[in-house]
């Protein structure tokens, strides 16, 4: 168990890193994971949690497109317990080029993305919640996808292939030996032990903070920071993806996901050293929500639950350091042939939906260096928690006559499910009321997940992230994480510091109903519970 | 209907309006929309010491005993804080050391009394502490529903049988001078927790829950019957809807349920709360008072609503109507006549008022009594 001696280290425990340390494991390397905060902090999980069909960048980047659906059609295989199905709309309104329809679903076909214009009446009957003003309408095969989730379960396989995870700990230097890498030097955030270790070769799968990581083994990237904010709305108004039928452009997609809604994004250049404390303005605000109410007018009457924005790790390419040629696709760096270095190779751009494709090339890359040969079988081997692909069976299979929390939970969990210690009616117990965690579930990811704060665990069981931001489950959780860690002191400034990061995250859109949950929570952490 | 007071809202200040009022021989009623702040009541009056006398001898009527000791008192998530006018289900403390062993005793099941955060503050306080949990038969009807085991379906069946948990915890108890129990007792009978306190060998802590707040609701179904007891008209459940002003004087108010019958009165008090009971509403560019549309104090700049900081004071929460000395709120600048706020639809703090379950008494006091005086004249 305490090796510090591994066949390869990946840092960052976004879906990048995750899911090049799951392939990797895969391959029989031994691996170890390294990530300076929680999984999913970066723009992992701060995006729409949107299953691309890849018709956005169809008639684009026609290469992005066709990677995007051929990954689109894995994952609803390998991550079934993840991924809704709910298809897509783009949508065309009066005030937009109608004839931009037959370009886009020409390029669609072209990709190989299944997109069928429908009439527009069929476009209102099988989403009532679009704008009723739309001119035109087509379908694809768009979903979502819950990121955190998705993250979670790839982490988890590689740990039971043997794979080691190290979260909250941050690389504060690497070990050379010549003109190789050979190992890093790690700093606990929450410990502050210091450890040393050692392998033939590091993957940089940090994606922004990729530059940094870069900096520190000696060589240059040129990252492209561009913040994108983003709305979760309360309440879950659209069964469909709906997205508008014209050339890309702010707040245009609107993804419905477990019991929410979400629209965005805006795209906005920032400097490098606001990565870390990215902020939404009120002009993001009201910008999103003036034109999701175009999409669907209902959101202009719904409540807003939170704000949020991510930066999505661009890269400028090497022979342009103004940025001007951004590219989206993804980027393979083997430091050996580019800049001398041998042992590191960095793998970053791309998107959600291509992880688990820039994970098989930085793997390959990997293996190559190392001499071994495997092919990758991540495209055909389900994640844990997907063996099965219908959550009510699994449901079924575990429970005679599952409760609405228990279905809740095999929908989330898949077949890990049965990970749950049930029987029991403490275990049953309700800690999150908006999202339906129970005890059993919470207890299961403190066992099984690495969770040491609140916020870890709101990551892989949705605690806190309902209606109420987590008013009186941040509480409940607190009590038995305190006793799972046996920290009482830890625990209380822990729950302090989720209600801070839930806070970041309303006063953007403070203002009515919210509002109101604001004061509600407020008044009574500070004068009925005294933290 | 005609009445000589009308009072819109019926939580902590609304209520010692309305029973100051009947028992000065005045015919009111009060409009109540629903649960309020006493709901999730402390069982601590913030920013009161020693009782005003007029309200000793007020919630004494109504059967509530109120105390007070310079010193200390114990927070559900283990803390200090300064002591303050208070319940009697709440113990006051001269020091943070105020017991040299003490049992704390939860029930199985119950994840909202927060014990290891209760042991953790006490043993800083130089008290050793002891966790138990009872397992009892009689929650298990509640326990079947994953979402039941919460302070008040526990605090019914408390109230069948505390004599039993009395028993049990006694039994449980070693050398412990002190037992620390959650505040669950009581929901029908006041008389309980001082029982409680007799029948157990140890002294007995009751300390808070999560919401809802068992002395809360018990303190406002007491001030509600002693109210009616006095002759009060309680309307619950409905809602002031508007209201029909003529030269800077209210007439009447209307109500959901009552449609056109109006509600007539002399004078009129708002005490319809903060943002939480709608007593004030916003939207991206503006906070309003719904009933009057009085003036409210408010920054113009969204951004300045708001602190950052979680557990700062935060700038919207001491936003509230507008009034004159004698708590007359403004409408477009002019102070309206007959017409009184009080509690927090004044914002979270005034000054001359202080906060929270503090500033609703005074507020209301202050406005009784320009009733009165006004019609002496």
């Amino acid at each position: 168990m305490n090796t510090r001696e591994f066949d390869v280290i990946i840092l960052g425990g976004g879906i990048t890193g995750a899911g090049t340390q799951r392939d990797c494991a895969m391959r029989g390397l031994r691996t170890l994971l390294i990530e300076r905060s929680d999984i999913a902090t970066g723009a992992t999980g701060r995006n729409h949690g949107l299953l691309h069909s890849g018709a956005r960048y169809a008639v684009n980047d026609p290469e992005s497109a066709a990677e995007c659906i051929r990954e689109n059609l894995i994952l609803r295989r390998i991550a079934s317990h993840c991924v809704e199905e709910t298809d897509g709309l783009f949508i065309t309104l009066p005030e937009d080029d109608l004839a931009y329809q037959q370009t886009f679903t020409d390029a669609c076909r072209a990709a190989g993305i299944g997109a069928e214009i429908i009439d527009p009446d069929l476009a209102r009957r099988l989403e009532p919640s679009v704008n009723p003003a739309l001119t035109g309408a087509v379908r694809v095969p768009d979903g979502s996808v819950d990121p955190f989730r998705l993250c979670a379960a790839n982490m988890l396989d590689a740990k039971l292939r043997g794979g080691q995870v190290r979260l909250h700990t941050e690389v504060t230097g690497f070990i050379r030996e010549a003109d190789a890498i050979v190992g890093v030097h790690t700093r606990n955030r929450q410990t502050g032990a210091c450890e040393d270790f050692f392998a033939p070769v590091v993957v940089n799968a940090c994606g922004i903070w990729g530059q940094h990581i870069a900096a520190l083994a000696g060589v240059g990237i040129n990252m492209y920071p561009a913040k994108g904010a983003l709305l979760i709305f309360a309440h879950r108004i659209n069964r469909m993806v709906i997205n508008r039928c014209r050339k890309p452009s702010n707040a245009d997609i609107l993804v419905p996901g477990d019991t929410v809604c979400v629209i965005g994004t805006t795209s906005t250049r920032i400097p490098f050293e606001e990565c870390d404390h990215v902020a939404v303005t009120p002009e993001e605000v009201t910008l999103l929500v003036t034109e999701g109410a175009l999409l669907a007018p209902a959101l202009s009457s719904t409540r807003i639950l939170r704000a949020y924005a991510g930066v999505r790790p661009l890269v400028s390419s090497d022979d342009d350091p103004t940025g001007r040629n951004i590219s989206r696709g993804i980027v393979c760096l083997d430091h050996e042939s580019r800049d001398g270095l041998k042992g590191f190779v960095t793998i970053t751009g791309g998107k959600l939906m291509t992880y688990r494709l820039m994970a098989e090339i930085a793997t390959d890359a990997v293996c190559r260096k190392l001499g071994v040969e495997r092919a990758c079988e991540t495209a055909t081997t389900p994640l844990p928690g997907s063996e099965e692909r219908s959550y009510e069976a699994v449901a079924r299979k575990i429970w005679e006559a599952p409760s609405m929390a228990q279905k809740a939970a095999a929908a989330r969990m898949g077949t890990g499910v049965s990970r749950i210690r049930s029987g029991k009616r403490s275990d049953e117990a309700l800690i999150c009321e908006c999202e339906e965690v129970s005890v059993g579930e919470i207890n299961s990811a403190i066992d099984h997940l690495e969770v040491s704060t609140l916020t870890d665990l709101r990551r892989r069981t949705r605690v806190g992230m309902g209606t109420c931001q987590g008013e009186f489950c941040a509480c409940r959780a607190a009590g038995l994480l305190a006793r799972a860690h046996g920290c009482v002191e830890r625990e209380r400034e822990d729950l302090s510091d989720f209600l801070q990061e839930r806070w970041k995250g309303n006063f953007p859109i403070g203002w009515g109903d919210t509002l109101r949950e604001a004061e509600y929570t407020q008044w009574v952490y500070k004068h009925v519970l005294g933290l | 209907m005609r009445f000589d007071t009308v009072i819109i809202g019926g939580g902590l200040a609304g209520l010692v309006a309305g029973i100051s009022l009947q028992k000065e021989g005045r015919s009111t009623a009060i409009v109540s929309a629903g649960q309020n702040a006493l709901h999730f009541f402390s069982g601590s009056f913030e920013s009161l010491e020693e009782a005003p006398q007029r309200l000793s001898e007020l919630f004494g009527e109504a059967g509530i005993r109120l105390h007070y000791c310079s010193g200390i008192r114990l927070m559900p998530l283990g803390t200090f804080r300064p002591a303050a006018l208070s319940l009697e289900d709440v113990s006051l403390f001269e020091t943070p050391g105020f017991a040299r062993k003490a049992l704390i005793v939860n029930f199985a099941g119950y994840h909202d009394f927060f014990t290891s955060f209760l042991a953790e503050g006490l043993e800083k306080a130089g008290i050793a502490c002891r966790i138990q949990a009872l397992d009892l038969p009689e929650l298990e009807r509640i326990q079947a529903s994953p979402s039941e085991m919460r302070s008040v379906q526990i605090a019914r069946t408390m109230d069948r049988i505390w004599e039993k948990v009395v028993r049990e915890v006694g039994a449980l108890l070693g050398d412990e001078d002190t037992v620390i129990l959650p505040q669950v007792f009581g929901l029908r009978d006041i008389t309980v927790p001082g029982r409680i306190r007799q029948a157990m060998p140890a002294r007995v802590v009751f300390v808070g829950t999560l919401p809802p707040s068992v002395p809360g609701i018990r303190t406002q179904a007491l001030l509600k019957r002693r109210y009616e007891v006095l002759g009060g008209t309680y309307l619950s459940g409905d809602e002031v809807l508007e209201a029909d002003l003529e030269d800077g004087t209210v007439q009447s108010v209307a109500t959901r349920n009552l449609g056109t019958h109006r509600l007539l009165a002399e004078d009129f008090i708002l005490a319809s709360g903060g943002y939480f009971s709608k007593g004030l509403r916003s939207n991206p560019f503006r906070i309003w008072e719904p009933v009057f549309g009085l003036d409210v104090d408010f920054a113009g700049d969204r951004t300045a609503w708001y602190d950052p900081a979680f557990a700062a004071d935060q700038p919207y929460m001491a936003y509230g109507v507008k009034t004159d000395a004698s708590l007359h709120p403004l409408l477009d600048g002019m102070p309206v006549k007959n017409l009184y706020a009080v509690g927090s639809v004044l914002g979270a703090t005034r000054p001359e008022f202080g906060s929270g379950a503090g500033l609703a008494v005074r507020s209301a006091f202050r406005a009784v009594d320009a009733i009165l005086k006004e019609e002496a004249l």
